[in-house]
């Protein structure tokens, strides 16, 4: 992750260059996973309760703010997912790539990666024991899970900085 | 990311009951990132990064923190906003 690198590509747009295929994988599988968050044990942590005392007060968020939430959330998938189709060789590293997309879509993009993250986590049951395991067997699907959530924490992290200084 | 207005539920409560202070509870989550939690945190209530980073870390230590306190027309705002942002919160009455 060496090359990992976002900065801005004109005005308008940022450019997400230095990705190794290790990283790229891990973004071509964000759609399959954000299609997952209405699985079972998945909604509940995307789509909470606003108390822990008001059955009747829920029941209306559920059938009034969840749908929103349903919403909005799908459209930032579904807008990563489009600028993904962008991804394309990276033409400073060897076998790296890169992407651009609209400035104005980095919320989107902090959105998608973080849901993604969650799907991730509430699929494969992790807890912060596993969060903190260095140890990875990529053949092992919660290990796999784990690593994802890193990778993609660490573009998340890229993300949030820059929103930081924008 | 979130741009929808304040959504009102079980808005027929009394007047008595609508002057109760509401807490906004924030709970910990082992994914979430700490500069997102604090992020959100800047973002939504306007806080300097110095109360936000703290309420961060009292999420984090502590399990949850009291993010805000007020009528229960904002705290569910502030709690649709939170969702939107996908930080596990809820609102309870002040005691």
């Amino acid at each position: 992750m060496k090359h990992l690198c976002l900065q801005p590509d004109g005005d308008q747009r940022l450019r997400l260059s230095g990705l190794d295929p290790v990283i790229l994988d891990c973004l071509q599988s964000l759609p399959d996973i954000l299609a997952q968050r209405d699985a079972s044990g998945v909604r509940h942590r995307l789509f909470p309760n606003p108390t822990t005392t008001e059955p009747e007060s829920n029941r209306d968020w559920q059938r009034l703010i969840t749908p929103e939430l349903h919403h909005l959330f799908a459209a930032a998938g579904e807008t990563v997912t489009l600028d993904l189709a962008a991804l394309a060789a990276d033409p400073e590293h060897n076998n790296h790539f890169q992407i651009t997309f609209a400035a104005d879509h980095l919320n989107a993009w902090m959105s998608a990666l973080n849901q993604t993250r969650l799907i991730l986590g509430e699929l494969f049951s992790i807890t912060e024991a596993d969060m903190n395991h260095t140890d990875f067997n990529l053949d092992q699907p919660k290990d796999l899970a784990v690593f994802r959530i890193h990778i993609l924490g660490y573009l998340l992290q890229l993300l949030i900085e820059h929103a930081g200084t924008a | 990311m979130p741009q929808t207005g304040p959504v009102l539920i079980n808005d027929t409560k009394s007047k008595e009951e609508s002057d109760i202070p509401w807490n906004v509870i924030v709970l910990n989550d082992p994914i979430n990132l700490m500069n997102y939690v604090t992020m959100v945190f800047q973002r939504l209530f306007g806080y300097p990064r110095d109360k936000a980073e703290h309420l961060m870390l009292e999420v984090h230590q502590k399990g949850r923190s009291l993010v805000w306190s007020g009528g229960r027309e904002q705290a569910e705002h502030y709690v649709h906003q939170l969702h939107s942002y996908q930080l596990l919160s809820h609102l309870e009455k002040a005691e």
